[in-house]
C-alpha cells in the first residue's frame, strides 16, 4: 500500500524571480521513473515539504502538457514558503501529491473561456491558459484579465506578450495603482523609472473591454478571498450562470488526502472535492 | 435477489463459533500468556483513581470489569497516537527520508462497546472503506497506512456493559451497552466466571489454541447472557439523548444561530471536548528537528475549537468566531452529509465530552437544545 504521507524528492532545477516576493521554482523529481510518470490537471496542488520546517500545498502553475519538469509560484508569506525562498538552485525538497479535483478543461472543450485572475491567482490559472493555448483548437475565443494591486506585483510578465499574440486571444491587465511606491513587495530602486501607462482600477472595472458571449463562456475565477465575489457579482449580471463561473478555494490543507479536518467546508474537503468548484457547488456549501 | 451488505450486518460470525464461558482463573491463566507474547493494554486504576487504558505488564495491574464504567480517555490514542511519527529525514548527501511504522503486535482487553464502535468509525475513515466491511461497495480513497498497520495488528476483547454510567448515552447512539459485531472476543460477567462471544476468525483461533482454558456455554448461561443484555438496556435513564431530530434540524440548516452563539459564549476554547471524543481524530502535522542535519515528521491531535484550526497563508482566520467553530463540530458529528460519508453519526455516546467540559457544551445538552429550539 502506498503510504500518501510520504514525499518523493524533488530538486529545484531554477528560480525566477516574478515580482519581490514571488518566486517560481521549476522542479523535477529525482527519481526519473516518478517524473516519467507524472500526470496531473491544472488546477490541483502538490504538498511541498521543506524538511525540519513543514510542508505548505501549493497550486501547480505549470501546464501538464509540457512534461519533464514542474513549476511552482510561491509567496513569502509564512514560515515554510520563506524557508523554500531561501533555498538555492539545486536544493531538494519533498513532494507529495498531485491532489484536489483540478479543472476538468476536457468538459469545456468547444466553449470561448474567460480568465479572471487577481495577484499570485494567476498562478493555477497560467497552468489551465498553457494547457488550453497547447490544445487550441478544442477551444473557442480566449479572454485574459488579470489585475495586481501594483505593477510591481504582476506575476508572468514575460508571458503576457506570448499569450496576447496567440489568434483570438484577448489579454488586458490592470494595476490597482499604477504608483509603483506604494508597492510594498517591490519599491522601484532609487533613480528607476517605471512608470505605469496601462489600466488602473480592479480587476472587474476589464470586463466591459471586452466581448463576451456568455451563452457558449465559461469563466475560470482565481485570486485573493476579497476578489472573488465582487467578480462574481459582476459575472453574473453580465448572463454567466452558477454553473459556468469556476473558482477555486484557498484552505491551508495539511494533508491533502481528506483526512487532517482543516479544510472542511460544510461535509466538502477542499484537497480532495475542492479545490476548483463551480459558484453553484459553493453556494451549496452549508456554513 | 438478497442483499449481502445487510446479510454482512445481521449474521454472527462465525455462525458456528458457539458461546463459550471461562472461568476468571482461566481468565487470569490466559491473560498471563497473553502478556508474553504481546502488548497488552488493559484499564489501569492510576494514582488519582481514574481508570486509564494503559500497557500492563501484570495481570495485578488490570482494573476488573466491576472497578469501572469507562476508562477517562478513549483508547483511540493506541491507533492515532496524540503525537505521531510519520517519517524520519536527514540531510546528508541530499534529502534522504525514511519511513516508520508502528508494528507492534497488541490486544486491547476490557475495552467497552461505544470505544469499540468509535473505532469502526475511524476504520472506514482512515481506511477510505478499505477496513469497515459496513461498506463494502465504496474504493478506498487514500487509506491510512499508519492507522491502518495499528489497527491490524490490534486484537479486541471487548466488554460489555450490563451497568451505564451516570453519562452514558451510547443506547441512543446505536453504540452499545453490547457489541453485535466488530470485536474479536466480547466478555460478559456471569455470576463468577465470563461469558464469551466470539466475533471474529481470529477470536475463535484463540479460542481453539487456548482451548483448555474454555469450555462451551450451557443453554441456562446464554439465558442469563440474553437476560443481562436485555436488563442493560433498560437501566439506561429517561433523559437520553433523542438524536434523530436533532440530526434533521442540523441536516436541513435549521438551528438558529443565537443557539451556538449562547453556547459560543461560554466555550473556553480549550479543545478537551475533541480530545477525549473517541471519534475525533483531526490533526496538525509538525517537523521536529532532532539534530543538526535530520528529525521527524509529526502530527498531532488538532481541535476544531482552536482558533488556528483554519488560519491560512497571510494569516486570515476563517472561523475566527467562536459560534462558528461550535457549529461546525456539531455539524460534522450530526448532520446527515457527514452520516452518509461515515454511514453512521459522530457520535458513539461515551459522555466523555459531558465529564470534561468546563463550560458544560455536550452531545446530549446540544441534541435537546437543538430538538426544543
Amino acid at each position: 500500500m502506498k503510504d500518501v504521507y510520504f514525499p518523493d524528492i524533488a530538486i529545484i532545477d531554477n528560480i525566477r524571480d516574478e515580482t519581490g516576493d514571488v518566486r517560481t521554482f521549476t522542479m523535477r523529481f529525482k527519481d526519473p521513473a516518478i517524473q516519467e510518470s507524472l500526470s496531473y490537471r491544472s488546477g490541483q496542488f502538490f504538498e511541498v515539504s521543506i524538511f525540519g520546517v513543514g510542508e505548505m500545498p501549493i497550486s501547480i502553475t505549470s501546464t501538464p502538457s509540457r512534461k519533464g519538469f514542474f513549476q511552482l509560484s510561491v509567496k513569502n508569506v509564512g514560515l515554510v514558503s520563506a524557508a523554500l525562498h531561501s533555498l538555492p538552485p539545486g536544493s531538494q525538497v519533498g513532494i507529495r501529491g498531485p491532489f484536489g479535483n483540478g479543472f476538468h478543461y476536457e468538459k469545456v472543450f468547444g466553449k470561448d473561456l474567460l480568465f479572471v485572475g487577481g495577484g499570485i491567482g494567476l498562478a493555477p490559472l497560467r497552468s489551465l491558459i498553457n494547457n488550453v493555448l497547447d490544445n487550441r483548437k478544442n477551444f473557442g475565443r480566449i479572454a485574459i484579465l488579470y489585475g495586481a494591486r501594483t505593477p510591481g506585483d504582476l506575476v508572468f510578465k514575460d508571458e503576457f506578450k506570448v499569450w496576447q499574440n496567440k489568434p483570438d486571444v484577448t489579454m488586458l491587465v490592470t494595476v490597482d495603482r499604477g504608483d509603483e511606491s506604494l508597492s510594498r513587495a517591490c519599491p522601484p530602486a532609487a533613480g528607476e523609472s517605471r512608470e505605469w501607462t496601462g489600466n488602473v482600477g480592479v480587476v472587474t472595472t476589464l470586463l466591459p473591454k471586452v466581448q463576451i458571449e456568455t451563452e457558449s463562456t465559461i469563466a475560470f475565477v482565481c485570486g485573493p478571498p476579497v476578489m472573488i465575489p465582487f467578480v462574481i457579482k459582476d459575472l453574473l449580471r453580465l448572463g454567466f450562470t452558477d454553473d459556468t463561473i469556476i473558482t477555486t478555494l484557498e484552505r491551508h490543507m495539511k494533508c491533502g488526502v481528506g483526512k487532517c479536518g482543516h479544510c472542511c467546508i460544510g461535509h466538502k474537503y477542499v484537497c480532495v472535492d475542492g479545490p476548483v468548484f463551480s459558484y453553484r457547488e459553493m453556494k451549496a456549501m452549508m456554513e | 435477489m438478497k442483499n449481502s451488505k445487510f446479510e454482512i450486518r445481521n449474521s454472527k460470525f462465525p455462525p458456528d463459533a458457539g458461546i463459550w464461558t471461562i472461568t476468571k482463573d482461566n481468565l487470569f491463566a490466559l491473560m498471563d500468556v497473553f502478556i508474553k507474547t504481546r502488548e497488552v493494554i488493559a484499564p489501569v486504576q492510576g494514582h488519582g483513581g481514574e481508570v486509564i487504558f494503559y500497557p500492563i505488564e501484570s495481570i495485578e495491574d488490570v482494573a476488573w470489569d466491576w472497578q469501572y464504567v469507562n476508562a477517562v480517555l478513549p483508547p483511540k490514542r493506541f491507533f492515532l497516537p496524540q503525537t505521531e511519527i510519520m517519517f524520519e529525514y536527514s540531510f546528508d548527501n541530499g534529502c534522504r527520508i525514511t519511513p516508520r511504522y508502528d508494528d507492534q503486535v497488541r490486544m486491547i482487553f476490557g475495552i467497552r462497546p461505544c470505544d469499540v464502535n468509535a473505532l469502526v468509525f475511524l476504520d472506514r475513515f482512515f481506511g477510505g472503506g478499505s477496513l469497515s466491511k459496513k461498506a463494502p461497495d465504496q474504493e478506498p480513497l487514500f487509506p491510512d497506512s499508519h492507522y491502518i498497520k495499528r489497527r491490524a495488528n490490534t486484537f479486541i476483547i471487548a466488554f460489555g456493559c450490563h451497568q451505564p454510567g451516570e453519562n452514558c448515552f451510547c443506547v441512543c447512539c446505536e453504540a452499545g451497552p453490547f457489541l453485535e459485531e466488530d470485536y474479536d472476543l466480547q466478555l460478559t460477567c456471569i455470576n463468577e466466571g465470563y461469558v464469551v462471544e466470539v466475533g471474529s476468525a481470529r477470536g475463535l483461533k484463540i479460542i481453539y489454541g487456548n482451548e483448555h482454558f474454555f469450555r462451551l456455554a450451557w443453554a441456562n448461561e446464554v439465558q442469563e447472557l440474553a437476560r443481562i443484555k436485555h436488563d442493560a438496556v433498560n437501566k439506561f435513564k429517561d433523559t437520553c439523548a433523542y438524536m434523530s431530530k436533532a440530526i434533521r434540524r442540523v441536516t436541513e440548516g435549521k438551528v438558529d444561530d443565537s443557539l451556538w452563539e449562547k453556547l459560543g459564549e461560554r466555550c473556553f476554547d480549550c479543545g478537551g471536548c475533541s480530545y477525549v471524543c473517541p471519534t475525533c481524530c483531526c490533526y496538525n502535522v509538525v517537523d521536529v528537528p532532532l539534530a543538526q542535519k535530520g528529525g521527524i515528521r509529526t502530527r498531532i491531535w488538532d481541535s476544531c475549537a482552536f482558533a488556528g484550526f483554519t488560519r491560512i497563508a497571510g494569516g486570515e482566520i476563517l472561523r475566527s468566531d467562536k459560534k462558528d467553530r461550535l457549529k461546525r463540530r456539531f455539524f460534522h458529528k450530526l448532520s446527515y452529509q457527514y452520516i452518509q460519508k461515515n454511514k453512521r453519526h459522530g457520535c458513539v455516546g461515551c459522555g466523555r465530552c459531558i465529564t470534561t467540559c468546563l463550560a458544560d457544551i455536550n452531545m446530549p445538552l446540544v441534541v435537546d437544545a437543538v430538538r426544543k429550539q
